[in-house]
């Protein structure tokens, strides 16, 4: 019961509606019941009984008639004698038409005259121009679509009438002596701010010092004459067609290396850390990527390279152009290991690297490993005791290998000889444990046998 | 004093190499004469010399004459030591005493001989690339590689390294 009233009070206004449709003859009482605690107000009326056009007759043709020759009247012959006055008999005749065109009835009918504080100061006066409301005049021509450079004798024509330019007009140089000239010209004329404006400011194209329509200067034509073609990414040829689209051209030029030893190192390139870190601002949290990425060529040289962008793809991309451009030379023993035990820290994060002998390979956590991979050094032991922070523990190791003491520098400083004793043991010989040579080795004790 | 001499002296001499000293002077007792000998024989020292208060000239170390000891003066002289650098860097990076008064260290010659191969032996890590151990002997105060050499062990007094 308690839950079918509600249901009852909305409907019922509704359902008595559709019944005094349908024609029954006692209308069902409403539920007035209002949905509103206050009081209900009485029904709006206009204050106005509103009347249509047609009813107080503003429709009908006289009536038009009368409000067009009120609001939109013919020239006066006297007005017209002024305008005559005014424009050529091309620009009456325009006039007239333009006048002819228009019915004033579509005016007055189609037509609304603005009468709030905001309208326009002028009804049909386009002779002024407002800059918020009109669009800007565009006074100037077009610049030319095909510009070219000036030729030899158009250079020395532009000379010719520069240098006229510069001479004073208002002296009468009649009569005047050589010395006179020069002392004159001397005072008037500054040569040395003219010439500079001529080499810095002066045009060198035909025609394209012409007053514009735009503060933007007019651009080079597109396929310039004597141009076209000659402004290609230059190719080195000792690059061996590895980089003709110029992309490799700026870190060739910075590191010094070949495109081919790039692209080798490139290949062996590794994002070891990535991050996704945000700026604060007023306008909200701006997201960017932080990638650090490892480059090393396998033998002897490392580089870390970090970068931040807006897209992942440029960070990487960043990040690796950088760490080949970081790339250092690492000491390393026998080509395979590191000089001792040597420690750093970053943060909280420890790397103690300790060298190891031949064959014990690389027993780092995967980061530190890929770092050993890249530089080239297959036996050492890498150990963090403390923190294991992706990003120091890549910072820290490359500060430990960094860090080692060269040998030699430390037999100067003591005046003293060190001597490598398993290089004595091998007598002498640098024993290498490159993987190629020892599988030239087998190969060769294959032959043999 | 003993060997307490040798751990002021370790110390000592960190800090002067740190703060980049060209001379530096410790106590003179028998212990610091003949570990600051066995400096100069390893290279990590560029003289080693009794003096007085005032610093000898280091420009003419090579003749210079100590005054003769005697009763009178000997306790104000003092070991003058001349700290080497390369490229701003000192040789002398890092000086740690082992033994202590409280605690002495020593070591047969078998964990010498790992020591000085840079294994673990005696409660001390072996020695990295470019370091030494002091050992002090019946032969001696000796650098670790000479105390094997002479088949000796002894007391360890201190490490030093680059």
């Amino acid at each position: 019961m308690s839950v079918a009233r509600p249901a009852r009070c909305l409907l019922s206004r509704g359902l008595a509606a559709t019944a005094s449709k349908a024609g029954v003859a006692a209308p069902a009482p409403r539920y007035r019941a209002s949905f509103h605690s206050s009081a209900q107000l009485a029904k709006r009326k206009p204050r106005f009984k509103s009347i249509r056009a047609e009813e107080i007759g503003l429709t009908t043709p006289e009536k038009i008639d009368e409000f067009a020759k009120e609001y939109f009247p013919q020239y006066s012959p006297e007005e017209l004698e002024i305008l005559r006055q005014r424009y050529t008999p091309e620009q009456m005749a325009a006039l007239e038409a333009g006048e002819a065109s228009i019915d004033p009835k579509d005016l007055t009918i189609q037509g609304r005259i603005r009468k709030d504080p905001y309208r326009p100061p002028y009804f049909d006066d386009f002779s002024k121009i407002l800059p918020i409301v009109d669009k800007q005049p565009r006074t100037h021509p077009q610049p030319q679509e095909k510009v070219k450079f000036m030729s030899p004798e158009e250079h020395a024509d532009d000379l010719e009438k520069l240098i006229e330019s510069l001479i004073p007009k208002d002296v009468n140089f009649d009569g005047m002596k050589e010395e006179e000239i020069e002392k004159l010209l001397n005072e008037k004329v500054n040569l040395d701010i003219a010439g500079a404006k001529y080499f810095d400011e002066h045009p060198t194209l035909v025609g394209n010092d012409e007053p514009s329509n735009s503060a933007v200067a007019p651009g080079l034509g597109k396929n310039l004459r004597g141009v076209e073609g000659m402004y290609k990414q230059p190719v080195d040829p000792e690059d061996h067609g590895l980089d003709n689209e110029g992309v490799w051209q700026e870190l060739k030029r910075k590191s010094g290396l070949t495109v081919k030893d790039i692209l080798s190192i490139n290949r062996t390139t590794k994002v070891l850390v990535t991050r996704w870190v945000s700026n604060q601002t007023r306008l909200g949290k701006v997201q960017r990527t932080w990638v650090l990425a490892i480059a090393g060529n396998q033998n002897g040289r490392l580089g870390i390279g970090e970068a931040k962008s807006v897209e992942a793809n440029v960070a990487i991309k960043k990040a690796k152009q950088l760490a080949i451009l970081n790339m250092k030379p690492i000491p390393r023993y026998e080509s395979r290991t590191i000089f001792g035990s040597v420690e750093a820290k970053v943060g909280a994060t420890i790397v103690k690297l300790d060298s190891r002998p031949p064959g014990f390979g690389l027993r780092a956590s995967h980061r530190l490993f890929e770092i050993f991979r890249a530089v080239g050094i297959h036996d050492i032991a890498a150990k963090m005791p403390r923190g294991r922070n992706p990003m120091n523990s890549v910072k820290a190791c490359m500060q430990a290998l960094l860090s080692q003491r060269d040998p030699n520098e430390i037999a100067i400083g003591r005046g003293k000889k060190l001597v490598d004793v398993r290089s004595v043991y091998y007598n002498g010989k640098n024993v290498t444990y490159n993987m190629s040579t020892v599988s030239k080795d087998i190969e060769i004790s294959q032959n043999k046998r | 004093m003993g060997v307490v001499s040798v751990v002021n002296m370790a110390s000592h001499l960190q800090n002067a190499s740190r703060a980049r000293l060209g001379l530096t002077s410790v106590p003179h007792t028998k212990y610091n004469l003949k570990l600051a000998l066995a400096l100069h024989r390893t290279g990590f020292v560029s003289f080693v010399t009794r003096g007085g208060s005032r610093p000898p000239d280091p420009a003419t170390i090579d003749t210079f004459e100590p005054e003769p000891l005697t009763t009178a003066n000997a306790a104000h002289q003092r070991l003058w030591l001349g700290l080497k650098y390369t490229d701003g860097v000192p040789v002398l990076g890092s000086i740690s005493p082992i033994t202590t008064s409280k605690r002495p260290i020593t070591a047969n010659l078998r964990a010498l001989g790992l020591l000085a191969r840079g294994f673990d032996a005696s409660h001390q890590r072996g020695l990295n690339i470019g370091e030494c151990m002091f050992v002090t002997t019946d032969r001696g105060t000796l650098e670790i590689r000479e105390a094997v050499e002479r088949k000796v062990g002894g007391l360890l007094l201190c490490r030093a390294g680059p």
